[in-house]
C-alpha cells in the first residue's frame, strides 16, 4: 500500500520515476540553508511565546487535574491490559475507526501522520537554530522525509474532509453552535501539510523555501496555544486517559470515609474524572447512541461531561458548591449539570462504551446521583416510594415478600438447601411480575428437562440493583449484606439468574461487600447445554419463525454476552438482527432505576426500541432481561399488529415435551 | 419548639404471622421489625416543624434492645437525640401501663409539643397518644394531616369521616396523634445514617413496674376467613345482583 | 355497678349512622348478660333525636346536655362523660368506632383508670368468660381482649359489624342531664368543617374507585364504566394505557407511573393486572375485578372476580346499584 501511496506522490512531485527506489532518491525536501542570528533569535522568540502561552492556558488545567481528590483505590494493575488498551485504541484508533469508519479513518490518518511527523518536526525547529540532524540528502533522512510526505498527503486530504463534513455534512452530534477554533485550527493542520509538502518542489536557497518554513513554523507556533482551551486538549491528554481509566466498564467505586458520599460538589471530583472531563473531544459519539439524548430528554452525557470541566474551570477541584444545586443560568454548568438530566440516565452504557478518548460516564453519572441521593438533596416521589418498598419489603415493587412465597410454593420449587447444584435466583420480576414468573417457571422446566437440580432462597431480597443505579448506597449495603448472607448461610456455590441486572449487581457490585458469588445468566446456562435442548423451526429444517433478538445492556455491554443467547434463539427459528444490536443496542428504557420513576419527557424509549424491532418485521422479539420484556409488553401493546414477545426461555420451553407441563404448568424437580 | 416523637416498633407489615405456642402471642422468633408506619410519618411531621420553625426533635421508643435499630433510623432521617425506654415486659402491659411509662420519660424532658402516630400497626388500639396527654394533663387532637405553629400555639387539620376536615387551635404544650399519609415520608440516606453515629441515645429504665392491668390479651389466632378470590357467576343480572349483596355487606360501600 | 350504656354519636342535629349499629351491640350485650340497656346523647338541643330513641328497647334516655357542648371538643365530652358514667354506673360503655370516639373515648376511659377495648368486631362468651374480639396486624390475626379492671369497661364497636336494623323497639323514657361545664376546662377551639375542594384529582384519598383498563376497547365505551362510578359515589381511575391513548387524563392513572391508591373498594374493569398496575392497588380493602380472561393475574389479587362480559355486566351492576341506593 504504501508502495502505491509512493508511486502517486512520485507522480504528484513531477518529477518522474521509474521505481519506487529511483523516486526515493529523486525526491528530496528543500531546507533554507542559512539562518541569521536575528532570524534565529526570532525562532527562539517565537517558540518561547508560543510555549509561554500554551503553559499559561495549560497550567491551570493541569493543577485543577492534581489539585482533585486522589482517587484511592486506583491501582496501574493490571499494567498488561492498559498497555494493550493503549496499543489498541491510542495507536491503533481501533475505537474511533469501528464506530464511524469514515471519519474515524480519516482522523486515524491524521493521528498516524501527526506521530510521523514528531520527528520533522524537531527537526524543523532543530535546523533553524542550524542544529538539524535529519539530512535530506542522506539516506535516512531522504527516506524519513518522503515517509512523512506521503502521511503529510494523507493528512492533508483527511483534515480537508473532516473541514468538509464539520462545516459543511454538520452532524448534530458535534453541536449546533458552529465551532470556528475547530475550522482554524484544520485550516492550520492543512497549511502544515501543504508547507511541507510544498518544499519538495523548491530548491534549496531561495525565498520561497524559506517563507514555506516560516509560514510551517508559525502554523505550528499557532496552533500550540490553542491546544489546553480547545477540544484539541485531547491531544495531549486523551493517551493518558485511556490508559489511566478505571478498571471494568461501567464500574461504581466505592466510597471513602466518613464525609464521602459521591460526587456532591467539587471537592469530590477525583483527579481521574478531571482528566476525563478534560479530555473529552466533543466528538457526540455519547449523545449519538444516548436513549435520553435521542428521546428528547435533558440529559446529554456530552454536556454532563463538559458540566463537568466548565464547573472545575469555574470553582476549582475544591469547591464546596453544589454539582447539581439548582439553576445557575450564570455558570457554565449552570444548566448541563442538573438533578433532572443526572436522574434521566439508563445506565445503558452506551456513552461510556463509545467513547473513544476513554472517558467513563458511568462513574460520573452514578456519582452525581450518588452525591444526591446519599445527601438526601434528591426528592422525588417515584424514587423515595422506591426506597421505602427497598428498606420496608425488600423489593422494588413494593409487594409484600409473602406474595413470593406463595409463587414458590405453587411452583413447587424446592428451598436451595445445599444438596442442589444451583440455587435459582428469582429476582423481583421472576418473584413478583405475573410476566417474570411465567420466564422463571418456563426456565425452571428446562433446568427440570436437563436433570439440573436447583433451590431457591427461602428469603431472597432484591440484589439492590435499582438503589445502586439511583445512587442510594445505604439501601444498596442494606441489600447487599442481607443477599450475600443469604447465600452463606445457604451454603449456595452456584447461582443462575433470568435477570441480567440482578446478574450484574451480585457478580461485580457486591464485591464490594464480600466475595462476589459465581452466577450467570441463565443464557449462558442454556447455551452450554443446547446440544441436550431441542431444536424447533428453521433448526430442525421446518419453517419457523422469524424472531428478533434484543441486546439487554446489562448482558451485553456490561456483561460481554452476545452469543449466548443468539444461539438459543437460533435453535428456537430464524435469528434476525436489529438494526441496532450487539454493542450497539438501544436500550429498552428500564434501567438505572428508571423502571420505577415516574413518567418520561419527550418519547419512551421503549416505544422507540419496540418500534425498531416490530420493525425487522420478525414474528417474535426475543428478550433475555425480564425489564426489557416488561417495557416491550408495555409498548408493543399499543401497536396495531404486533410481534410475539418472549424470554428466552420461553423460546426454549415451548418445545419440550408436554409432560413437562403437566399439572398446570407447575414445575417438578428432581428431587 | 422541643418535639417530642413517641415511637413504636412492630412486626414488618409483610411477615409471616404464626401463633406462639401458649396462644397469647405471636411467635416472634422469625420476625423483623421495623417503625410503625403512622409513626414514621409523626416523625415527619416533626422534622418538617423543626425545618420551618426550628427546635429541637427527640424521638422516643419504649421496648427491648431491638428498638434501638428504629431508634437509630429516626436519628439518620434527622431527629436529634434519643431516649430509649428499656423495657422487656411490654406484652405485660396494658395501653394505660405503657403510657404511664411514657409520661415518665417525658415529664423530664417537658416538650412543647408530642406527636406519636394514631395507632400502631400490631395492635391497633389507637390510643396510646391520647392517653399519654391525658396522663400529663396536656390537650390533644387525634388523626392530624397539618400542623401548624402559630403564636398561641398551634392550628391543626383534623381528619373526620367522609372527606371532611376540620381546623382545630390549641394551646401548647399539647399531644398530636398523626395520620399515614399528610406528608411525604423521607427515605433514609447514607449521610443520615453516618451521622447518626454521633448522636446521642440515652436509656433509661422504666419507672414503673408491671402493675395489674385493666385489659388483657387472652388469647390470639388466625382468622377463620383468609382472603381468598371468590368467583362469582351467573347471568349479568345475578351477577350483579351478587355484587351489590357484597358491597352492602362485605365491603360496606353502599 | 351493672347495665349497658351505649353513648349514640350526633353532629348538628343529624345521627352518625354508626350509632345505631352500637346501639344494636348494647342491646345484644345487655340481652346476653341479663342487664338494662340505655342510651346517652351528648350535645345541645338533642331533643328531636333523644324523642326518636323513645321507640327504642331501652331503659332510659339520658339526653346529656350544654351549651359547651354544641360542639364536639375531646374535653367537653370527656368532663361531660366522666360525670355521666359516674352517676349511671355502667358495667359497659359501648361507643361507635368512629373518629370523633378515637379521639375522646381513650382519654374518658383513663378517667376510670380503664383502657378502651377499641373497634371490637364480635363479643364472644369463651371459657374465660365474655371477650371481646379485636383485629391485630392489619387483620391477618384476632384476638379475645377480656376486662380485668375493676371499673366500668369500655367498647367501641367497628362500622359494619352490627346491623343498625337489628336495634330492637320498645319504648324508653327520657332524661336530660346537664354536665357541670366551663369555659375554661375546653382547651381545645374547633373550627368550622370543611371539605377540600376537588380541582385537583386526588385518588388517594377516595374511599371507592372504579377503575378502567383496555379491555373497554375504545373511549367511547368508557361512559358505561363512569355510569358506575357515578352511582357508588366512586373515583374514576384507568390502567395506563387508557391514560396513554388520552382517553382519560394523566392525573387518573393508577399504577407504578401513576396514584398509589389505598380505597375500601377498588372495582377493576377491564383491567389484567399487569404489575405496574397491581402495586399502585395493592393496598385496597377490597377488590372487585371483572375481566373476560379467567387467568387475569388481576384475579390474583381480587376478593371478588367475574368472568364475563363487561359490557353486559358493567351496566346491570350499575342499574342494580342504583336500585339498592334508592331502597
Amino acid at each position: 500500500m504504501v508502495d502505491v501511496m509512493l508511486v502517486a506522490v512520485a507522480g504528484a512531485l513531477g518529477k518522474g520515476a521509474n521505481s519506487p527506489t529511483s523516486l526515493l532518491m529523486m525526491a528530496t525536501l528543500a531546507e533554507p540553508v542559512h539562518f541569521s542570528w536575528v532570524e534565529m533569535a526570532l525562532l527562539v522568540a517565537c517558540v518561547v511565546a508560543s510555549g509561554g502561552m500554551f503553559f499559561w492556558r495549560f497550567g491551570p488545567i493541569l493543577r485543577n487535574i492534581l489539585d482533585s481528590k486522589k482517587d484511592v483505590d486506583f491501582s496501574l494493575r493490571p499494567v498488561g491490559r492498559r498497555v494493550w488498551e493503549f496499543v489498541w485504541e491510542v495507536l491503533c484508533q481501533a475505537k474511533v475507526i469501528k464506530e464511524r469508519p469514515l471519519p474515524g479513518l480519516a482522523h486515524a490518518f491524521v493521528f498516524w501522520g501527526f506521530l510521523a511527523f514528531a520527528l520533522v518536526s524537531l527537526n524543523h525547529f532543530a535546523t533553524g537554530l542550524r542544529l538539524g540532524f535529519l539530512s535530506p540528502d542522506g539516506y535516512v533522512g531522504r527516506f524519513y522525509f518522503v515517509f512523512a510526505g506521503v502521511w503529510a498527503l494523507l493528512v492533508a486530504v483527511s483534515i480537508a474532509g473532516l473541514f468538509v463534513r464539520r462545516f459543511f455534512v454538520r452532524p448534530v452530534w458535534l453541536g449546533k453552535k458552529v465551532s470556528y477554533e475547530s475550522g482554524f485550527i484544520a485550516f492550520l493542520i492543512f497549511t502544515l501539510m501543504v508547507t511541507y509538502l510544498a518544499a519538495f518542489f523548491v530548491s534549496d536557497d531561495g525565498v520561497v523555501v524559506k517563507m514555506l518554513w516560516w509560514t510551517h513554523t508559525l502554523a505550528l507556533l499557532v496552533f500550540l496555544p490553542l491546544i489546553p482551551h480547545t477540544k484539541h486538549l485531547h491531544l495531549v491528554l486523551s493517551p493518558l486517559t485511556v490508559f489511566l481509566k478505571r478498571d471494568g466498564f461501567a464500574k461504581i467505586p466505592p466510597l471513602h470515609g466518613d464525609e464521602d458520599f459521591g460526587l456532591s460538589a467539587g471537592k469530590d471530583i477525583t483527579q481521574l474524572i478531571s482528566l476525563q472531563a478534560y479530555s473529552c473531544v466533543e466528538c457526540g459519539r455519547c449523545t449519538e447512541h444516548c436513549p435520553a439524548s435521542t428521546t428528547g430528554k435533558v440529559l446529554n452525557p456530552k454536556e454532563i461531561i463538559l458540566g463537568m470541566r466548565g464547573y472545575l474551570n469555574e470553582l476549582g477541584p475544591q469547591s464546596e458548591v453544589g454539582l447539581l444545586a439548582e439553576s445557575r443560568p450564570e455558570s457554565a454548568f449552570g444548566t448541563t449539570l442538573s438533578m433532572e438530566a443526572a436522574f434521566e440516565c439508563t445506565t445503558c452504557g452506551s456513552c461510556e462504551y463509545q467513547c473513544p478518548v476513554g472517558i467513563q460516564h458511568l462513574p460520573i453519572i452514578i456519582g452525581l446521583r450518588r452525591g444526591a441521593t446519599n445527601t438526601g438533596a434528591w426528592e422525588d416521589t417515584y424514587g423515595t416510594k422506591l426506597f421505602l418498598a427497598l428498606e420496608k419489603n425488600g423489593n422494588a415493587l413494593g409487594l409484600s415478600a409473602m406474595e413470593r412465597d406463595k409463587f414458590v410454593t405453587k411452583q413447587g420449587f424446592p428451598i436451595f438447601d445445599g444438596t442442589q447444584e444451583y440455587c435459582l435466583w428469582l429476582g423481583c420480576m421472576g418473584g413478583y411480575d405475573p410476566k417474570g414468573r411465567e420466564i422463571i417457571a418456563d426456565f425452571a422446566r428446562v433446568m427440570d428437562y436437563l436433570g439440573t437440580t436447583f433451590g431457591v432462597l427461602k428469603k431472597e431480597k432484591c440484589t439492590g440493583d435499582p438503589a445502586r443505579r439511583l445512587g442510594n448506597d445505604l439501601v444498596f449495603q442494606n441489600l447487599a449484606e442481607f443477599g450475600l448472607k443469604a447465600l452463606e448461610t445457604a451454603k449456595v456455590q452456584k447461582i443462575v439468574a433470568i435477570c441480567p441486572h440482578c446478574v450484574r449487581t451480585i457478580s461485580n457490585d457486591w464485591r464490594e461487600f464480600g466475595i462476589a458469588p459465581e452466577i450467570e445468566h441463565h443464557s449462558e446456562f442454556m447455551a452450554r447445554h443446547k446440544d441436550r435442548l431441542p431444536k424447533q423451526g428453521a433448526a430442525v429444517g421446518a419453517a419457523g419463525e422469524t424472531i428478533v433478538y434484543h441486546d439487554p445492556c446489562y448482558l451485553g455491554r456490561y456483561r460481554d454476552v452476545y452469543e449466548a443467547p443468539r444461539e438459543i434463539v437460533t435453535m428456537a427459528g430464524t435469528l434476525v438482527e436489529a438494526p441496532r444490536s450487539h454493542e450497539k443496542s438501544f436500550c429498552c428504557g428500564a434501567g438505572g432505576g428508571l423502571a420505577f420513576l415516574g413518567e418520561e419527557t419527550g418519547e419512551r424509549v421503549s416505544h422507540v426500541r419496540a418500534a425498531e424491532l416490530a420493525g425487522t418485521g420478525a414474528q417474535v422479539v426475543g428478550t433475555a432481561c425480564p425489564f426489557c420484556n416488561t417495557m416491550f409488553r408495555d409498548a408493543l401493546s399499543e401497536m396495531e399488529t404486533r410481534p410475539q414477545l418472549l424470554d428466552i426461555a420461553q423460546l426454549t420451553a415451548r418445545a419440550l415435551p408436554e409432560k413437562q407441563a403437566a399439572g398446570n404448568g407447575v414445575s417438578t424437580t428432581g428431587n | 419548639m422541643k418535639i417530642l416523637v413517641a415511637v413504636k416498633q412492630v412486626p414488618e407489615r409483610d411477615a409471616q404471622i404464626r401463633v406462639a405456642g401458649d396462644g397469647k402471642w405471636i411467635d416472634e422468633g422469625d420476625l423483623s421489625y421495623t417503625i410503625n408506619e403512622p409513626d414514621a410519618y409523626a416523625l415527619e411531621e416533626a422534622l418538617q416543624l423543626k425545618e420551618k420553625n426550628g427546635g429541637e426533635v427527640v424521638v422516643m421508643c419504649a421496648g427491648p434492645d431491638r428498638v434501638l435499630s428504629t431508634l437509630r433510623e429516626a436519628l439518620a432521617k434527622g431527629a436529634d437525640r434519643a431516649i430509649h425506654i428499656e423495657a422487656d415486659d411490654l406484652g405485660e402491659r396494658d395501653t394505660l401501663g405503657v403510657a404511664q411509662i411514657l409520661a415518665d420519660a417525658v415529664k423530664e424532658e417537658a416538650p412543647d409539643l408530642i406527636l406519636t402516630g394514631l395507632q400502631s400497626d400490631d395492635l391497633g388500639l389507637g390510643q396510646t397518644g391520647v392517653v399519654l396527654a391525658a396522663l400529663l394533663g396536656i390537650p390533644h387532637a387525634t388523626i392530624i394531616m397539618q400542623v401548624e405553629k402559630t403564636e398561641a400555639g398551634l392550628t391543626v387539620k383534623r381528619e373526620l369521616e367522609d372527606g371532611w376536615f376540620q381546623q382545630v387551635e390549641m394551646p401548647l404544650p399539647a399531644l398530636l396523634t398523626i395520620q399515614s399519609g399528610g406528608n411525604k415520608l423521607r427515605y433514609a440516606t447514607l449521610m443520615g445514617i453516618k451521622k447518626a453515629k454521633t448522636k446521642e441515645t440515652k436509656t433509661v429504665t422504666a419507672a414503673a413496674a408491671a402493675g395489674s392491668r385493666a385489659i388483657t390479651l387472652e388469647r390470639v389466632y388466625l382468622p377463620e376467613k383468609q382472603k381468598k378470590t371468590e368467583m362469582l357467576t351467573g347471568t349479568p343480572a345475578e351477577i350483579a345482583a351478587k355484587l351489590v349483596e357484597k358491597l352492602k355487606f362485605e365491603v360496606r360501600v353502599i | 355497678m351493672s347495665g349497658v350504656l351505649v353513648v349514640l354519636e350526633q353532629r348538628g342535629g343529624t345521627w352518625n349512622r354508626m350509632s345505631f349499629e352500637a346501639l344494636a351491640a348494647g342491646q345484644q350485650l345487655a340481652a346476653k348478660l341479663g342487664v338494662e340497656c340505655s342510651a346517652a346523647v351528648v350535645g345541645q338541643a338533642v331533643q328531636p333525636l333523644v324523642a326518636e330513641l323513645a321507640g327504642k328497647k331501652l331503659a332510659k334516655v339520658l339526653a346529656v346536655e350544654h351549651v359547651l357542648l354544641k360542639e364536639y371538643t375531646a374535653d367537653g365530652y370527656v368532663l361531660a362523660l366522666e360525670q355521666v358514667v359516674k352517676q349511671e354506673a355502667p358495667a359497659y360503655v359501648v361507643f361507635p368506632h368512629t373518629y370523633q370516639v378515637r379521639d375522646f373515648a381513650p382519654a374518658l376511659a383513663t378517667k376510670f383508670k380503664q383502657v378502651l377495648i377499641s373497634d371490637v368486631i364480635a363479643m364472644q362468651d369463651g371459657s374465660a368468660g365474655l371477650v371481646f374480639v379485636r383485629q391485630l396486624l392489619q387483620g391477618k390475626l384476632n384476638a379475645d381482649y377480656k376486662q380485668t379492671g375493676e371499673g366500668p369497661c369500655f367498647v367501641s364497636v367497628q362500622a359494619g359489624t352490627f346491623r343498625a336494623e337489628a336495634v330492637e323497639a320498645g319504648t324508653a323514657a327520657a332524661v336530660t342531664v346537664t354536665p357541670a361545664l366551663t369555659a375554661e376546662q375546653i382547651r381545645n377551639k374547633p373550627g368550622e368543617l370543611f371539605r377540600e375542594s376537588a380541582q385537583t384529582v386526588d385518588l388517594s384519598a377516595a374511599p371507592v374507585i372504579v377503575s378502567v383498563g383496555r379491555g373497554i376497547g375504545e373511549q367511547d365505551n368508557i361512559s358505561i364504566v363512569e355510569e358506575l362510578a357515578t352511582a357508588l359515589g366512586a373515583e374514576l381511575a384507568a390502567s395506563r394505557p387508557i391514560c396513554d391513548n388520552g382517553w382519560l387524563p394523566m392525573a387518573r392513572q393508577v399504577g407504578s407511573s401513576g396514584q398509589t391508591v389505598s380505597p375500601k373498594l377498588y372495582l377493576a374493569v377491564g383491567i389484567s393486572g399487569a404489575i405496574q398496575h397491581l402495586v399502585g392497588m395493592k393496598g385496597s380493602k377490597a377488590v372487585i375485578a371483572i375481566n373476560k380472561d379467567e387467568n387475569a393475574p388481576i384475579f390474583e389479587v381480587s376478593d371478588y372476580g367475574v368472568v364475563g362480559d363487561l359490557f353486559e355486566i358493567v351496566p346491570a351492576l350499575t342499574k342494580a346499584v342504583l336500585a339498592a341506593k334508592g331502597a
